[in-house]
C-alpha cells in the first residue's frame, strides 16, 4: 500500500524549508506527496468527530501563481512525484474542506501565525487540534531544512506512548534508520515496569529486534535530559492523550520537549492510526 | 478530566446507556441552550433597536444601518472568521456531508452579527442565525458527549427546531422546518428528540421572553370564496417568492463584484437601506409590527403605497443581504407575504364585490404561508408557522391551499428552494435514502483492491504471460523500476492476439503494448464519479493513481459489495 502525506504548501523562504522536509520524509519513507497550495485564508478539516478550521497566515497566499513551479522545481530537484491536492467540497464559497484521507500531515509549528512569531516553545493551536483530533501523525518540522538520520521515540508506557512506539518501529523499518527509545525515569516508569508492559502487549521481540538503544534518562529536570536526543534524529512522541485537567495541573511532556529540543517531530495522537 | 470523561461518567451514573434515553436527554439539554439563545437575540435586537430609535430625529440616521451591517462584516470576517451566509445552506451541508459536525464559532457568531445587522435597522430576520447557532449547539454537544455521527444529526436538527420553536413561539413549526428543511427525513428515531428539543426550546422561550403569541389572534372565519381566491394569492405569492428568491441570489452577485471590502459594501449596502428607511421607515428591520397591523386591519395606505412598499422591502432585503449584512430571510419573507395578501385582497376588491369574503387580515396570513412555502418550497413550514404564530387554525383549509399551490408553482420556475439551490449546484446536497447518499459514506481508500501483481517497463510479453498464471486478475499495472511511478497498465481483454504469439515472447516489451493513458481516479473522488465515469467509459473496473504512483483498483464488484453492507447499515438504523 502506497502512503500519502499531507503538504499545505506556503510560498515563501520559510516555506520553501518546511517543503523540503516533505519532500524528505517522502523520499525516505516512500510516500506520495500530496500538495494543497491554498486560494483561500482559511480551510476545514472534518475529523470523525470534530471539525477544525485552519484560518491561514496570509503568506501562504501570497504569488499563488508562482507557488506551483516552486513546488514542482523543488520536488523534481528532490526526485519525488507530486500530487496536486484540488479540494472538491467547500462549506462555504471561501471555506474549502480538505480532505483527510493521508497517513501523515507536515506542518511548520504554526499556520495560522506570522513566521516572525514562530519559534521554540511555540506549537500553534491548529496545529495542536489537528494532532489532537486527526487520524495520521502530524510531521512538525525544524525551523529549517534538517535532514534527519536516526528515529528517536519518546517512550513512557502509556497507551499514546506505545503508539508512538509502534510509529517509531515503523518509520524505522521503511526508512531503514536506526531507532532509539528514549525514557525519562521518573516514579514507577523504569526499565522492569516497562518491560513487563512490552511482555503484556507481546513487542518484546519486536523492540529488541527493532530499536538499536534503549537509553534511560534520569536527571530530575526534564529539560536536562533532552540533550542526549541526537540532533539529527527524527524524535517520535505521543501527545495529547491525557486530559485538559491533567495537563493543568501536571503539565505535558510535549510542552517541554518542543520548547527546547530543535528536532523534527512526530506527534502522535489519541486518534492517529499507524502506518 | 476531559468533557468527554466526565460524559462517560454521567452516561454510567445516570443510565444513560440506553442511547434513545440519552439521545432523549441530549436533545433536551440542546432545546434549553437553543431557547436560551433565541431569547438572548431576540432581547439584543430589541435593545439595540430601541438605542437606535433615540437617533431617529437626525439627518445622520440613515448611515445607522450601514453601521451595523459594517461591524456584523468585521465582527465575522475578521474577528470570528466564518465564512458569511445566513447559516441555513451551512446546516444543511453538514447535515447531508459532513454527518452533522459544524463549528464551536457558529453557536455564537451569528447571533452577534445578525443583532447588529437586524438592530441597527437593515432587512433581515433573526430565525436563520438563530437556527444556526442553535444547530452549532447541538452539533458541539453531539461531539463534546461522543456521540455517533447519526445521532450528531439528531442533535443537529434538535437545536433547530428548539431555535425556531423558542424565538416564534411555534413548537410545531420547528418540528416541521426541521424534518422538511433541515434533514429531509420524517423517521421516528428523529422526530422524538426533535420534538422533545421543540417543547424544550419553546418553553425556555416562554419563560425568558412570556408566553405570548408573536401575532395576537383574531378570529377569521373564511368561506368556499376564500378558499377560490386562495388559489389566486397562491399564484402571486409565487410569482413574488421567484422574484425575491431571485432578487436576493443576484444582489450578493452584484455587490459582490463591487471593488471595495466585505465591510465597505456592507456599510453602502446598508446606508442605502438607511436611505429608503428615511422615507418609508416600514421597510427597516425584521418588521413585526407591519405584520401585525396587516393582520389586524389597521394598515391605512392604499393599494399602490402597499405595493411600493412591497417592492421597496424585497429591495432592502436583497440589499442588506447581498451586501453582506447578517440575517435571515424568515422574517422579510413574512412581511413580504403579508403584504402581498393585502395588496391581493385590495385589488380583489377593486374588481368584485368582496363582501363574502373574510376581511383582508386573514389574506396577510395567507400571504405569509405563501411566500413561506414558495421560498423554502416546503409547504407544511409555511403552513403550521403561520398557524403556529397567529394561532389561526379557522384559517388551515385556504392556507393548505396557498401554501401547496405556491410551493408547487415555485417549484415549476425554480427547480431548488432558495436554500439549497446553491448548495445542490456545488454537490453539496445529499438527501437520506438515496443513492448518492450511501455512496457518500464510502471512500475509494475503502474499496481499494490491491491484489494485483505490478509488472516494471523492463518486463517482456514472456514475463507478462508468467504473471498471467499466477493472477487472478485481467489487470497489471506497469511501474517504472527505478521510480515505482506509475507507466500503464496491461488490460488482458486488449493484448490477449500477443499472448498466443510466442515469436514475440522475448522481442516485445510490456511498456510496448500497455495502455499509457488509461482512464484512472484520484484517491479523493467520490464514489458517485467513479461509477458515472465507469458507466461512461464501458469499464468495470479503474486504476486509481495518486501523482503518479498506483494505489490500486477500484472496481463495480467490489463496490457493490461495499455499498450493500453500507445500505444495509443505513437502513438498519
Amino acid at each position: 500500500m502506497v502512503n500519502s502525506l499531507l503538504h499545505v504548501f506556503r510560498n515563501n523562504a520559510f516555506g520553501r524549508e518546511t517543503f523540503m522536509q516533505s519532500l524528505y520524509f517522502c523520499k525516505a519513507l516512500d510516500f506520495t506527496l500530496r500538495v494543497y497550495i491554498p486560494r483561500h485564508s482559511k480551510f476545514l478539516m472534518y475529523f470523525e468527530n470534530e471539525v477544525t478550521q485552519v484560518d491561514l497566515d496570509q503568506s501562504y497566499l501570497s504569488d499563488p501563481d508562482t507557488a506551483q513551479e516552486h513546488v514542482e522545481a523543488l520536488a523534481k530537484e528532490a526526485g519525488v512525484s507530486v500530487d496536486f491536492l484540488t479540494p472538491k467540497d467547500f462549506t462555504a464559497s471561501t471555506l474549502p474542506d480538505v480532505p483527510i484521507g493521508f497517513d501523515c500531515m507536515c506542518s511548520p509549528r504554526s499556520m495560522s501565525d506570522k513566521t516572525s512569531r514562530i519559534g521554540l516553545g511555540y506549537v500553534g493551536p491548529k496545529v495542536r487540534r489537528i494532532a489532537a483530533a486527526a487520524p495520521f501523525p502530524v510531521l512538525v518540522t525544524s525551523l529549517c531544512y534538517k535532514p534527519w538520520n536516526s528515529v528517536a521515540v519518546f517512550f513512557g508506557g502509556s497507551a499514546n506512548a506505545f503508539k508512538a512506539l509502534s510509529m517509531g518501529l515503523s518509520l524505522s523499518r521503511r526508512s531503514g534508520m536506526p531507532l532509539d527509545l528514549f525514557t525519562i525515569e521518573e516514579g514507577d516508569v523504569n526499565r522492569e515496569t516497562l518491560d513487563n508492559l512490552l511482555q503484556v502487549r507481546e513487542m518484546t521481540s519486536v523492540v529488541e529486534e527493532g530499536v538499536r538503544e534503549w537509553y534511560f534518562l534520569n536527571k530530575s529536570k526534564l529539560e536536562d535530559n533532552l540533550y542526549e536526543i541526537p540532533p539529527d534524529a527524527l524524535t517520535v512522541l505521543g501527545a495529547y492523550g491525557h486530559g485538559m485537567i491533567r495537563e493543568a495541573l501536571f503539565g505535558s511532556k510535549l510542552e517541554v520537549i518542543q520548547s527546547q529540543i530543535i528536532n523534527n517531530m512526530m506527534i502522535v495522537g489519541p486518534k492517529c492510526r499507524v502506518f | 478530566m476531559t468533557p468527554k470523561n466526565i460524559a462517560g461518567m454521567a452516561k454510567r451514573l445516570f443510565f444513560l446507556r440506553h442511547e434513545k434515553v440519552a439521545l432523549l436527554l441530549a436533545g433536551v439539554l440542546v432545546g434549553c441552550c437553543s431557547g436560551v439563545a433565541a431569547a438572548g437575540l431576540s432581547f439584543a435586537i430589541e435593545h439595540l433597536w430601541e438605542l437606535c430609535a433615540h437617533a431617529k430625529h437626525y439627518w445622520w440616521v440613515f448611515v445607522l444601518p450601514g453601521v451595523g451591517a459594517a461591524l456584523s462584516s468585521l465582527f465575522l470576517n475578521k474577528i470570528v472568521r466564518e465564512g458569511a451566509g445566513h447559516g441555513v445552506p451551512e446546516i444543511i451541508y453538514a447535515v447531508s456531508r459532513r454527518g452533522g459536525l459544524l463549528r464551536f464559532r457558529s453557536s455564537f457568531s451569528r447571533l452577534v452579527s445578525s443583532c447588529l445587522t437586524i438592530g441597527s435597522g437593515g432587512s433581515a430576520g433573526p430565525e436563520a442565525p438563530v437556527v444556526m447557532s442553535g444547530s452549532a449547539i447541538g452539533s458541539n454537544i453531539a461531539q463534546r458527549l461522543g456521540f455517533p455521527a447519526r445521532h450528531r444529526i439528531t442533535l443537529v436538527g434538535c437545536g433547530a427546531a428548539a431555535a425556531i420553536a423558542s424565538i416564534f413561539n411555534a413548537p410545531i413549526a420547528g418540528i416541521v422546518f426541521t424534518l422538511e428543511v433541515v434533514l429531509g427525513e420524517w423517521t421516528a428515531v428523529n422526530v422524538i428528540p426533535i420534538g422533545v428539543a421543540s417543547v424544550a426550546g419553546t418553553q425556555v422561550g416562554r419563560l425568558l421572553m412570556g408566553n405570548s403569541i408573536r401575532f395576537s389572534h383574531t378570529h377569521f372565519s373564511p368561506g368556499t370564496w376564500d378558499i377560490a381566491a386562495a388559489f389566486g394569492l397562491a399564484l402571486a405569492t409565487a410569482l413574488i417568492s421567484v422574484a425575491l428568491s431571485r432578487m436576493i441570489r443576484s444582489s450578493g452577485k452584484v455587490w459582490g463584484k463591487l471593488p471595495a471590502s466585505k465591510m465597505s459594501r456592507a456599510f453602502v449596502g446598508g446606508a442605502c437601506v438607511g436611505l429608503v428607511g428615511l422615507f418609508f421607515p416600514q421597510v427597516l428591520g425584521e418588521g413585526y409590527n407591519q405584520i401585525y397591523s396587516l393582520i389586524h386591519g389597521q394598515y391605512s395606505p392604499g393599494l399602490m403605497l402597499l405595493c411600493a412598499i412591497l417592492g421597496l422591502k424585497m429591495l432592502v432585503t436583497a440589499t442588506t443581504l447581498g451586501s453582506g449584512g447578517s440575517g435571515g430571510i424568515f422574517a422579510p419573507g413574512l412581511v413580504v407575504g403579508s403584504f402581498t395578501g393585502v395588496a391581493y385582497f385590495r385589488l380583489l376588491s377593486l374588481m368584485f364585490d368582496v363582501t363574502p369574503l373574510a376581511p383582508e387580515g386573514c389574506y396577510a396570513l395567507l400571504g405569509m404561508a405563501g411566500i413561506m412555502g414558495g421560498m423554502l418550497q416546503a409547504p407544511l413550514t409555511g403552513l403550521f408557522l403561520v398557524v403556529d404564530i397567529t394561532s389561526g387554525y379557522e384559517v388551515i383549509l385556504p392556507l393548505i391551499v396557498v401554501s401547496l399551490v405556491s410551493s408547487s408553482v415555485c417549484r415549476y420556475f425554480e427547480s431548488d428552494s432558495f436554500y439549497l439551490k446553491d448548495l445542490k449546484a456545488e454537490g453539496g446536497l445529499i438527501r437520506p435514502g438515496t443513492d448518492e447518499r450511501v455512496l457518500e459514506d464510502l471512500q475509494v481508500s475503502e474499496v481499494l483492491e490491491h491484489n494485483l501483481i505490478p509488472l516494471n517497463n523492463h518486463m517482456t510479453l514472456a514475463d507478462l504471460v508468467g504473471q498471467v498464471k499466477s493472477s487472478q486478475r485481467n489487470h497489471f499495472p506497469v511501474l517504472d523500476v527505478k521510480t515505482s511511478e506509475f507507466l500503464g497498465m496491461i488490460d488482458l481483454a486488449k493484448v490477449r492476439p500477443y499472448l498466443f504469439n510466442r515469436e514475440l515472447y522475448g522481442t516485445v516489451l510490456v511498456v510496448d503494448i500497455m495502455d499509457h493513458f488509461p482512464p484512472a481516479v484520484s484517491p479523493d473522488e467520490r464514489l458517485t464519479d467513479v461509477l458515472e465515469l465507469m458507466d461512461r467509459i464501458q469499464a468495470f473496473s479503474l486504476p486509481v493513481i495518486s501523482g503518479k504512483r498506483f494505489l490500486g483498483m477500484v472496481s463495480k464488484g467490489t463496490l457493490l459489495d461495499h455499498y450493500r453492507r453500507e445500505l444495509i447499515v443505513q437502513t438498519t438504523y
